[in-house]
């Protein structure tokens, strides 16, 4: 997979990818999430 | 140095002048104990992001690690993944949201405040401020000799005078400015290091023809990897160390779950969760966090290993050789030998960039952590002159000791700086701040008898059992005539590994068999 013979190897740089994509996606979602709190 | 120094010079100038304006902007947005600690509790969600980043990602974390993925190969991969998923994902989502509303609900401006107010203890405030002043400059050291070496070697300045001349420019914004200049000069450092990264990225796969053809080429090179590094369990730049081997146990232990898991309890990021206003703010930044994170490390990794194929193509070597065996001289020969020269110009403000973003928020959080949480709470019991004056008394001899430590340490003890530090933090502090959030039922007994077992079990750990820290350190040998006390694997398995786990252990044995906090202060620290 991706010329990279070593599983071992090609899921982590796979991971790597959908774990960025991942925190975009959850980000986006959660854009207006949430409480409106005020710190102080 | 491929490119002229003048164009550099001037590139520099004019990025010092845009960090000075911030610093600036810092001091004027000053006013009170929240602003100079906590940056006013207002911060955007972006600038949260990038300057977390930043902070987390020095320049040892790309020019090191990236060579270490030049001579060992892409199982360093482990590590990014480990910092997207646990250092933003679990840390922003899990740990940040309870951070911050516990920090108010308390009213801390200090991680170290922050544990020690959840468990009414001013000697665990005290002695983490304590821990954090001995250790943090040894890290902060390391990171002020890898961006004096880059000024000494790009822009032509003494070593000795590039030391001083970093640290007071930094000392500059950080003592005027508080948390507020050390945040917003760190997200512009981060922009400029987002951009230098996508750059690298894309310019080194067009060079070799592609992400599959580059990965296959490197796949094919496995049979040029050293006999004495296939010997501890090098088997190639595209394939996992053999399991259990020298370089496996390296790998998973000390920088997967080392740096992968430590990352969580390191009190200058974990700081910046109390710096915003809301919880939403939190998960808006996790947007950014991830691809920042993998844009810094995924990047110079991946790079770093890929270095390898063209080198074998241009010089008919590894990148190890190219580099004259130097692990640290691997990123900057390849981007010297490969890269445009407006990139080298580009890509050493990057470098610079990042090592002055990871080191504003050291000397803000060591000034804090012996000025606020050590003398003024600790020693003073609160009684004693405002909190942004003793802060800035302590920053200024953080960064002295920070200073001489880079004039006088071996170079021997300062590439195993970051890898200490990370590990401390991680048995110290972990188990307890993972308590004090998720677990009503921990105590201040339990947190005390964890944080002294976690200290103590990781530099005992360190001093006589790691090989790499033990050696270097000599105290071993010093008093027993062997640099360590056990032999064989254990000398290769990270202290995280072993006083992390007794610490936990502590933490949990010691609450139970003791009397719960009051009900009443629980229900203070976790109120929504």
């Amino acid at each position: 997979m991706l010329g990279i013979d070593d599983p071992q190897i090609w899921i982590a740089y796979v991971l790597c990818f959908l774990s960025a994509i991942g925190c975009i996606i959850y980000g986006a979602i959660k854009w207006n999430d949430g409480q409106d709190e005020e710190a102080c | 140095m491929a490119v002229d120094t003048s164009i550099l010079g001037i590139a520099v100038l004019i990025y010092m002048i845009i960090v000075f304006y911030l610093g600036w902007l810092g001091y004027k947005q000053t006013k009170d104990t929240d602003d100079y600690m906590l940056a006013g509790r207002k911060i955007n969600p972006l600038v949260l992001a990038l300057s977390y980043g930043a902070a987390f990602i020095s320049t040892s974390a790309i020019i090191g690690f990236g060579g270490y993925a030049g001579a060992f190969g892409m199982g360093v991969l482990w590590l990014v993944f480990m910092n997207i998923f646990v250092g933003i994902f679990i840390a922003f989502v899990l740990f940040g949201s309870r951070t911050r509303r516990m920090g108010v609900n308390l009213g801390a401006v200090t991680f170290p405040e922050l544990i020690g107010r959840r468990f009414q203890s001013r000697f665990i405030q005290g002695f983490s401020g304590a821990l954090i002043t001995v250790f943090m400059p040894l890290y902060a050291g390391s990171v002020l000799i890898g961006g004096a070496r880059f000024m000494e070697t790009a822009l032509n300045i003494q070593y000795n005078n590039a030391v001083l001349i970093l640290a007071i420019i930094v000392a500059a914004y950080v003592i005027t400015g508080g948390l507020i200049a050390v945040m917003y000069t760190d997200a512009l450092q981060g922009g400029l290091m987002f951009i230098g990264m996508i750059i690298l990225f894309v310019l080194t796969y067009s060079r070799l023809g592609g992400v599959v053809e580059a990965h296959q080429s490197l796949t094919s090179m496995a049979y040029l990897v050293p006999e004495n590094l296939a010997a501890i369990g090098h088997t190639g730049w595209t394939s996992m160390p053999e399991f259990g081997s020298d370089i496996w146990w390296t790998l998973v232990s000390t920088i997967i779950l080392g740096v992968g898991i430590g990352v969580l309890a390191q009190p200058q990021l974990a700081v910046r969760f109390m710096t915003v206003r809301n919880t939403r703010s939190l998960k808006r930044a996790v947007l950014s966090g991830g691809p920042f994170i993998f844009m810094m490390a995924g990047v110079a990794y991946i790079v770093g290993a890929l270095s390898n194929v063209y080198f074998l193509d241009t010089r008919g070597m590894i990148s190890l050789d190219a580099a004259g065996g130097n692990i640290d001289l691997i990123i900057p020969e390849y981007i010297n030998s490969a890269m445009p020269d407006y990139f080298v110009v580009f890509f050493l403000l990057t470098l610079l960039a990042a090592a002055m973003s990871t080191l504003s928020s050291q000397f803000h959080t060591m000034g804090t952590a012996i000025g606020h949480d050590f003398y003024r709470e600790f020693v003073m019991k609160g009684k004693t002159t405002k909190t942004i004056s003793i802060t800035r008394v302590g920053i200024a001899i953080t960064i002295l000791i920070s200073v001489v430590l880079a004039y006088i340490l071996p170079i021997g003890i300062i590439a195993r700086a970051t890898a200490i530090f990370f590990g401390l933090c991680a048995a110290a502090f972990l188990p307890m701040y993972t308590g004090a959030l998720f677990w009503k039922r921990m105590n201040r007994s339990g947190a005390t008898a964890s944080l002294l077992v976690g200290t103590f079990g990781s530099i005992f750990w360190l001093t006589f059992v790691h090989a790499k820290e033990a050696s270097a350190l000599g105290i071993s040998r010093a008093l027993f005539g062997v640099d360590t006390i056990l032999t064989g694997t254990w000398t290769l398995v990270d202290p995280i590994l072993v006083a992390t786990p007794l610490a936990i252990i502590t933490a949990i044995v010691v609450s139970l068999a003791t009397k719960p906090d009051s009900q009443e202060h629980i229900e203070m620290c976790f109120q929504k």
